[in-house]
């Protein structure tokens, strides 16, 4: 058994020059800047549908309708709440760690299509002003899914804007997707086969695999519902020859892969900060790489496990058998990360709690998911604050977990300087609480008879919406805990270094944050990105650091993304 | 999980510990399982029972997936747990084949099993019965209309007559299996009674089904389950079960069919039957009928207001003011509420609504008499301010 220690590589070191805010604010080609402009936009997308959502609990304190002046502004918030989580938090906030680090884990100076990946990039803040443009207007009132005919005939214009921001969201998405995928296969560095990519690079490669496939559907669906709604056909409107199945089969047929757009990358998150903080290779490395590929191809048959109660009813048994199947891949995830984890030596930081509570809240999400998976027990529990509850656990307790444990994980990379730890343990601990307190009770008032998107309802459910209301303020404050935490970072934070947490893949081969062309020379990948507890790899730490991250605080150096390092010095030795 | 790779291990594979935790792990999941009684409502059908049983299956396994997950975590999070200053590394473990075959092989032959256990309780609680009563039920903003034809066909007796009656609440009886037809008229709706466990949604234009038997009397909440607009919060109703045939007949049909077979004379009388083929109840609010609806103004009273309101609409009667009201709804809009979301209540079959996208739908001019009739007699004072039948009448067909 090896027990090997490796000096903590450049902590207290010189900090490396950071890009001026003003980089940020304008069109630029350097995907670290996109990763940032992605991921400080969403976070602006996450405080406004935060906010949503305790209107929506404040509402729900009463059983009465008493808060917001009628049932259509209520309709509204969760609409707008739902929508902007998904879009313009959860997709582009993966989209921007993707970003940042799918071509610095690959040891690449770029994306495939930097002035391509700029692009889409710029396509989300106007969609996301015509999201919000909608208030003026009459906003979208017909939930995220907006079945018709309530989004066609029976909904305001606002409706019209959220098709078209959406449109614009999904084509900035393929765009993404297409970026990923030839990045990922074509800028490989030397000596890295496909099973030897990092984990997050196997998860954004399925998942923009399945952005690409899946996301045009979005398109079609909302053209049609856009021509509905203002060319007068009648794709969705049964009494001119449409049906209103079209569109929820054609939705979900893009919504459901989507759910997966939203988790895969968290489960490379997962992989990456379970197995640095663990100091323990990722156990079945293979299995997990397969199986997010297998969850994406799985993912395209279920879909109409969302439409059980709509269905027809011979078509039902069958999207059961498949959607039960998709548990199996991720039950094999489930249990390899507790396989990492397990033996290994756990530093409890900021991210690596967060990691573990991911494993913690994602699992009772894939729980209740096989329970919805069963017709006769869907037939019951559809469209309750049951599936509410269901979809939260997986969305945050799974996604959003996995982002604060990678913004702990990677914000040393991105800023230089390390978040306070202390806050960001209190931080957690908050979160899993009020997390818990908030959504576990929804399952509860689901399975006794409260439906989902109501403003009013019986109040025999008063009690236990006031328990999951008062969590969710909490819950909602515990958030700027984190934000306060990077802002405070940025001036005050103990410098990190190139490689705090001492990780073996490549994005940490270099300074924090890296210089415009990312490394100077090509850095060369250890042969397994997970190899802890091996002499070899500690060598390759001591050696990069050395020979290839110290000579690129030269500030001469960084400017040329030509340069090379100097050569050796055969004196220094290993 | 591998015990025998712990670290420190001396090679040992402590078994008891490991039995224990099995132990507890299953006898755990029991526990879980157990409280689905507690949880769910009462069980008001068969389907309850049978979904119930299922669903103590599935939560007694997720049960034991929860505390086998959750246990595992948290005994490597603390055990394995080291200084955040600490610099050395875990044992270079990459996996282990068995383990892995394992997991994916045990949850596997469980999907299997769930899979064809739900088969069977799916085809079981949809399974056609022999003698089902027939219900049509429509599904509109914000209320539901039950349509039931006489079981004992007296009224097939009288074909000059209505051969359907309705209600907007659901009535039946202990064992009767029930067909639901199930229509939505404007957007789509969900039919969903949670004691009883059952739930269809409403598509517009294409009917659905629903089976059910209830197996227990009382008086259940019937929800929309599904997002139909503002006043979806409110649109429920309640489903009646009574112990018996007999007591159904006596109690609900019998006043239906003989109301059809002995109409009263006096519209006033003849109104709350005549409303129940609309949808008035899930928006407004009228203390005599029962009604509970938001989204639109008040009914209490409305002879009264609609005095005050043909005043400042220059109509000339009440009774002129609530028929055309009803004929043609956004002509004058009651401070507070928006144009567009009350159907059109046409005096023909069919015609353009009034406003592009408002629905509409048709009221023969003796329904919105005997409506008007009624509504004229919600008033405070002693006598009505609206005017005789025979003006009702007239303001009636002025509206065409």
């Amino acid at each position: 058994m090896a027990s090997i220690s490796v000096p903590l590589g450049g902590v207290g070191a010189t900090t490396a020059p950071r890009p001026k805010l003003s980089e940020y604010l304008r069109w630029s080609v350097d995907h670290k800047i996109i990763g940032v402009q992605y991921i400080a936009t969403s976070l602006f997308f996450f405080i406004i549908g935060g906010a949503l959502a305790m209107l929506i609990r404040a509402e729900l304190l009463t059983p009465a309708q008493d808060f917001m002046v009628d049932g259509a502004a209520y309709n509204t918030l969760f609409t707008m709440h739902g929508t902007i989580m998904i879009f313009l938090w959860i997709v582009p906030v993966l989209a921007g760690f993707g970003n940042y680090f799918v071509p610095l884990m690959l040891g690449a100076k770029d994306m495939a299509f930097p002035w391509l990946n700029a692009f889409a990039f710029w396509l989300i803040p106007p969609a996301g002003l015509l999201m919000l443009l909608g208030w003026f207007i009459g906003p979208a009132e017909a939930g995220w899914t907006s079945y018709p005919p309530l989004s066609t005939h029976f909904s305001p214009d606002g409706q019209t804007l959220w098709a078209i921001s959406l449109h614009l969201l999904g084509v900035a998405s393929i765009l993404g997707g297409i970026n990923f995928i030839v990045t990922i296969r074509n800028m490989r560095p030397e000596g890295m086969k496909y099973f030897q990519m990092p984990l997050f690079i196997w998860a954004v490669l399925a998942q923009s695999v399945i952005v690409v496939l899946a996301t045009p559907f979005l398109a079609g669906a909302l053209t049609l519902l856009i021509l509905d709604r203002v060319a007068g056909t009648a794709f969705f409107t049964p009494s001119q020859g449409g049906d209103v199945l079209l569109w929820q089969n054609i939705f979900w047929f893009y919504s459901h892969p989507a759910v997966y757009i939203m988790v895969l990358p968290a489960f490379g998150m997962i992989s990456e900060i379970l197995s640095v903080h663990a100091r323990k290779p990722v156990f079945g490395y293979r299995m997990i790489a397969l199986s997010s590929m297998a969850i994406a191809l799985v993912g395209f048959t279920v879909w109409a496990h969302h439409m059980f109660t709509s269905l027809q009813p011979e078509l039902r048994i069958p999207f059961m058998i498949t959607s039960m199947i998709i548990a199996v891949p991720t039950g094999i995830k489930v249990f390899s990360w507790l396989g990492t984890i397990y033996g290994g030596r756990i530093r409890w930081t900021s991210a690596m709690l967060f990691a573990m509570g991911f494993i913690s809240m994602f699992v009772i999400g894939g729980i209740t998911g096989v329970m919805v998976a069963s017709v006769p027990v869907d037939i019951h529990l559809h469209d309750t604050y049951f599936v509410v509850s269901h979809f939260h656990f997986v969305l945050y307790g799974g996604t959003v977990f996995g982002v604060y444990g990678a913004l702990y994980h990677w914000w040393p990379k991105i800023t230089g300087r390390m978040m306070d730890e202390n806050l960001g343990k209190i931080h957690f601990a908050l979160t899993y609480l009020s997390f818990l307190g908030t959504f576990f009770p929804q399952h509860l008032v689901g399975m006794q008879g409260m439906p989902r998107r109501v403003a009013e309802y019986a109040p025999e459910f008063q009690a236990m919406n006031i328990i999951i209301s008062i969590s969710g303020f909490v819950l909602g404050v515990s958030t700027f805990l984190i934000l306060y935490n990077m802002v405070w970072s940025l001036y005050r934070g103990k410098i990190a270094g190139s490689n705090p947490w001492r990780a073996l893949t490549l994005e940490w081969m270099t300074t924090s944050p890296p210089p415009p062309y990312n490394f100077v020379g090509d850095p060369i990948p250890f042969e397994d990105p997970y190899g802890y507890g091996t002499e070899a790899s500690r060598e390759y730490l001591k050696a990069m650091d050395e020979r290839f991250v110290a000579p690129m605080l030269n500030p001469a150096l960084r400017k040329r993304p030509d340069a090379q390092l100097p050569a050796p010095n055969p004196s220094a030795g290993d | 999980m591998d015990v025998s790779k712990k670290p420190g291990s001396n090679g040992q594979i402590p078994l008891l510990p490991i039995a224990l935790a099995v132990v507890a792990i299953l006898l755990g999941g029991f526990v879980i399982g157990a409280t689905t009684g507690a949880i769910f409502p009462v069980q008001a059908s068969t389907a309850a029972y049978a979904i119930d049983q299922l669903f103590f299956v599935l939560l007694t396994i997720g049960g034991m997936v929860f505390l086998l997950v959750q246990g595992l975590l948290y005994y490597s999070a603390i055990r394995f747990r080291v200084n955040d200053q600490d610099t050395e590394d875990g044992p270079n473990f990459h996996g282990n084949a068995t383990l892995e075959f394992v997991w994916t092989g045990i949850p596997s032959v469980i999907v299997v099993v769930l899979v064809f256990y739900s088969w069977s309780v799916w085809n079981q609680i949809q399974a056609p019965q022999p003698n089902e009563t027939t219900v049509h039920v429509l599904g509109q903003r914000f209320n539901w209309v039950f349509t039931y034809s006489d079981p004992l066909g007296r009224l097939e007796q009288n074909p000059d007559l209505a051969q359907t009656f309705t209600s907007n609440q659901m009535y039946t009886y202990v064992g009767q299996p029930i067909l639901l037809q199930i229509d939505a008229l404007d957007v789509n709706h969900a039919f969903w009674v949670p004691t009883m466990r059952i739930k269809q949604d409403a598509l517009v234009g294409r009917q659905t089904e629903l089976r059910f038997t209830p197996t227990r009397e009382g008086r259940y909440r019937v929800v929309c389950a599904e997002l139909c607009g503002g006043g979806h919060g409110a649109m429920y109703t309640y489903i009646n079960v009574f112990p018996d045939e007999e007591t159904y007949l006596r109690e609900f049909v019998d006043p239906q069919v003989n109301f059809i077979l002995n109409p009263p004379d006096d519209p006033v009388l003849r109104a709350p039957t005549v409303l129940a083929n609309y949808p008035c109840s899930g928006c407004h609010v009228l203390d005599s009928l029962g009604w509970v609806g938001i989204q639109g103004p008040s009914m209490n009273n409305m002879a009264d207001t609609a005095v005050r309101r043909a005043t400042t609409y220059n109509a000339p009667s009440p009774e002129y003011y609530i028929a055309h009201s009803i004929r043609w709804p956004n002509d004058d809009i009651v401070p507070g509420f928006n144009a567009g979301v009350m159907p059109q209540f046409g005096a023909s079959e069919s015609e353009p609504a009034q406003v592009e996208g408002a629905y509409y739908r048709y009221m023969p001019d003796e329904d919105l008499i005997a409506i008007t009739a009624y509504l004229c007699t919600q008033t405070t004072a002693p006598e009505s301010p609206c005017g005789d039948l025979e003006a009702i009448r007239v303001a009636v067909e002025e509206q065409r």
